[in-house]
């Protein structure tokens, strides 16, 4: 624990203040890295935390049966290969040996069924069972190969697998500290927990660790500044080597600083309007076609991420799995002015727009306000605080309850794969409370792409039917496709390899600071 | 004096009673499902419903309020329904870090705020007194926000001196503590200033000069002595209100006090949180009026406890 020395308080504290205190305490060596996070930890057990910043923090210590690279791109980590079946119902995973976690455990199949039993078990409340619903049984067939058998087939397995959820604990320390495992992680990763305390994570390196010359840090600590400026200053005192989120609008003031970096990397973060196609007028396709063509995308990215954001072209971003890139819907007012009275809506119409109360949102709603009210389309812009979406979006029970007509938000898919990229936000049976169609958007054919796919794991198979969903959702536009964010952060020069995934997670084993 | 304390410090069981009940009702009339909050944004139904049966939300109100009651007779104030830690350990994490802000805080600004407020109000009129009051009306119309951005500006990016936030080093309250403290300084010299002239006023003030006495101790004793009282008032408050945390100052200079602790758990619907930072922001508001009013039978021996 840091507590403030008493000592310092005897006295008067005027003059403590007049006191110029010595240069701070920096970190210890050249090899402890500080990263400014933006917010707290939520908790440290991977199948109990659903925030980024959480499994970044876990993804120091812990690791999967499969992982993702810097670009997203699926790969083995505490396992070797698998195998799955034609029909996606047994998945068999050959694990590498000679691993044990920090606590001397053994890393075998015994400790990954003791994982997976865990986290698939209801009792338990652990926030990502669900996750992992599709599981039946895992079976230890010997103990370097483990097999899952599923209820049903499911064909994006092994991404989910690769999920930070499916981080491995050491069994050990699961008996031992119970539902605490939560502040006492103990995995097989680059490095050991320290300490969390409230706004500060402490990691140390894992002198036993399996992969060759890693880590080269001797320690790294997440430190958490809420304030964008008080968090860049961080890095201009040389107090973080690390921060993240960079605001856009923040860059022009450092850019031209010789010790600071800004590193600009793409994301799977992709912004949307879902329209209402229950409510008058969304269910007509012509209206929807108007409002993407009266969105400039350009001016969007321009107006609202200071010019840090990619145009959509599709349902998907482009660093997902599966992805096929569409033909952009061009700006073009005088076409949306046409469609609309098409629609016998030629004198427009009022409705309202929904969304979250952060600064970005706020500015994205008024954008929209203005480019709509150019054809006609008169906005009401309404910020709602996070219980107030929950209750009028997120837990609405029946399509015909909710109020929605114009909702703008972003999503991320967790498991870097189409299923959870589309599923989710356009199946038919994913409308609220259930999932996130809020537009409750209905399509059979889409319905069948999304289906298909996931009863086989024949990654050609996949790719045509989500290339195949893809073009119709395009074309059929349930949302307002606006953009794909950037990973924006920002770093010491004497910083390397500490990669930003597109998912907005950190990868921090093979990072090095120079002198 | 005991006898007073003592009957006073069991008068607060009904009112922190009352708190509990008003809180308990207050933050389950939020709009928003806290379950579907602590499941996180790509949860499935069945996820948010574990979460429900985990944290009892499923069972109807006055069962939920029984075992809270119950549960806290026992010394467990539950979990937090965000990190699921015990809500004791997340509190008293921060707990410190704001108590030592507020001390600093004050402690400076008392110091400040009175010495600024008995010099305006002796040298009235005078440039001591323009010039003190000026500083006291920038120091309240200062934004903090602002303000401490400007001070990591300077003393941290550009002189170094001082760390641009945590809670790390003892150079890290600095800047916090001034920052927080200013408002509260300027607060007590306007205070200290207007009490101090209207009792240079009274009668008695001016008899103690007739008769003879030094200036200094008409100052000290006769003006000082009695205009105390409403300033330790707005002491008290002022301490009462910094030890519920800082939303501004905590947030800018990444202290882990007690405020930010509050807005977070308010916006995950993090009723345990909520419930027991509210409770101990009574508990504390109700022990600092009992100081102030034990500090009024001190500065003035007429006053007598009963």
């Amino acid at each position: 624990m840091h507590q403030i020395p008493r000592r310092i308080f005897i006295g008067s504290s005027l003059a403590l203040a007049a006191a110029t205190g010595a240069r701070p305490s920096r970190a210890a060596g050249t090899t402890d890295l500080i990263v400014g996070v933006p917010t707290n930890l939520t908790g440290l057990d991977p199948a109990d935390v659903n925030d980024t910043l959480s499994q970044s923090a876990c993804r120091l210590m812990m690791q999967g049966l499969y992982g993702f690279d810097k670009d997203m791109n699926l790969i083995p980590v505490l396992a070797e290969s698998y195998t799955a079946n034609d029909t996606a119902t047994e998945f068999t995973f050959k694990l590498r040996t000679g691993i044990s976690f920090h606590d001397g455990a053994p890393f075998d199949a015994a400790a990954v069924k003791a994982n997976f039993d865990r986290v698939t078990n209801p009792a338990n409340h652990l926030k990502r069972t669900s996750l992992f619903a599709m599981i039946d049984h895992t079976d230890v067939v010997d103990p370097t190969t483990v097999r899952f058998v599923l209820k049903s087939p499911f064909g994006a397995f092994v991404p989910t697998i690769a999920h930070p959820s499916g981080m491995q604990l050491s069994p050990k320390a699961i008996q031992q500290y119970g539902r605490d495992i939560s502040r006492n992680p103990v995995g097989t990763g680059p490095f050991k927990f320290v300490s969390w305390s409230a706004d500060t994570l402490r990691v140390t390196k894992n002198d036993k660790y399996w992969k060759p010359n890693l880590p080269q840090l001797a320690s790294v600590t997440f430190r958490s500044v809420p304030e964008n400026g008080a968090r860049l200053a961080m890095l201009q005192a040389g107090e973080a080597q690390f921060i993240y989120p960079m605001p856009p609008e923040m860059i022009k003031a450092v850019e031209h600083n010789a010790n600071i970096t800004i590193n600009n990397a793409p994301s799977i973060y992709e912004r949307y309007v879902a329209m209402n196609v229950m409510k008058h007028p969304y269910g007509d396709l012509r209206v929807r076609q108007a409002l993407n063509y009266a969105v400039d995308k350009a001016a969007f990215a321009k107006v609202v991420w200071s010019g840090y954001e990619d145009p959509a072209d599709s349902p998907i971003p482009p660093h997902l799995a599966f992805h096929v890139a569409q033909q952009p819907w061009p700006y073009d007012p005088a076409k949306a002015k046409q469609l609309l009275s098409q629609a016998g809506l030629g004198d427009g119409f009022d409705t309202e727009i929904w969304a979250n109360t952060t600064t970005i949102a706020l500015r994205a709603m008024q954008f929209l306000q203005q480019q709509l009210g150019a054809v006609g389309v008169r906005v009401k812009v309404t910020a709602l605080e996070a219980g107030l979406l929950d209750s009028k979006i997120w837990s609405v029970q029946k399509p015909a309850d909710s109020a929605l007509q114009l909702y703008t938000g972003a999503w991320s898919s967790s498991t870097g794969d189409a299923d959870w990229g589309l599923r989710p936000l356009f199946w038919t049976q994913a409308g609220p409370p259930k999932l996130y169609n809020v537009g409750y958007y209905s399509n059979k054919d889409v319905d069948a792409d999304l289906e298909g796919a996931l009863a086989t794991a024949d990654p050609k198979k996949r790719a045509a039917l989500y290339a195949d969903a893809q073009k119709r959702l395009w074309d059929d536009a349930p949302w307002i496709f606006l953009g794909v964010d950037r990973n924006l952060s920002a770093q010491s020069k004497k910083l390397t390899g500490l990669h930003m995934i597109p998912d907005g997670g950190l990868l921090i084993e093979e990072a090095a600071l120079t002198a | 004096m005991l006898g007073y304390f003592l009957r006073r410090l069991a008068g607060t069981i009904p009112v922190l009673i009352a708190v509990s009940i008003l809180v308990f009702g207050f933050v389950r009339l939020l709009p928003g499902d806290p379950a579907r909050l602590v499941a996180g944004p790509d949860a499935s139904e069945a996820d948010v419903q574990a979460v429900r049966q985990d944290l009892g939300l499923d069972r109807p109100i006055y069962w939920q309020y029984a075992h809270y009651v119950g549960e806290i007779f026992q010394g467990n104030l539950g979990r937090s329904s965000r990190t699921r830690l015990p809500v004791s350990y997340e509190i008293g994490q921060r707990f410190m870090p704001t108590l030592w802000l507020t001390l600093a805080a004050m402690g400076w600004a008392i110091l400040a705020g009175m010495g600024i407020g008995v010099l305006s109000g002796v040298r009235r009129g005078r440039w001591e007194d323009q010039g003190g009051m000026v500083v006291a009306v920038s120091g309240l119309s200062f934004p903090p926000f602002w303000l401490g951005l400007l001070l990591i500006d300077l003393f941290s990016v550009r002189l170094g001196w001082f760390p641009t936030g945590g809670y790390e080093s003892p150079a890290s309250i600095v800047l916090p503590s001034f920052t927080l403290g200013l408002a509260v300084a300027a607060v007590l010299a306007r205070f200290t200033r207007s009490a101090f002239v209207e009792v240079a006023s009274e009668d008695y003030v001016r008899t103690a000069r007739a008769k003879g006495l030094p200036e200094r101790r008409v100052i000290w004793t006769h003006t000082l002595r009695n205009a105390l009282i409403p300033v330790i008032t707005m002491t008290g408050l002022q301490f009462g209100f910094l030890l519920g945390g800082a939303v501004v100052v905590e947030t800018v200079f990444a202290w882990p006090g007690l405020g930010r602790l509050l807005v977070d758990s308010i916006s995950y619907r993090d009723y345990p949180v909520i419930q027991a930072e509210i409770l101990l922001f009574s508990l504390e508001f109700i022990l600092i009026n009992l100081a102030v009013d034990l500090l009024y039978a001190v500065v003035n021996p007429e006053i007598r406890l009963r």
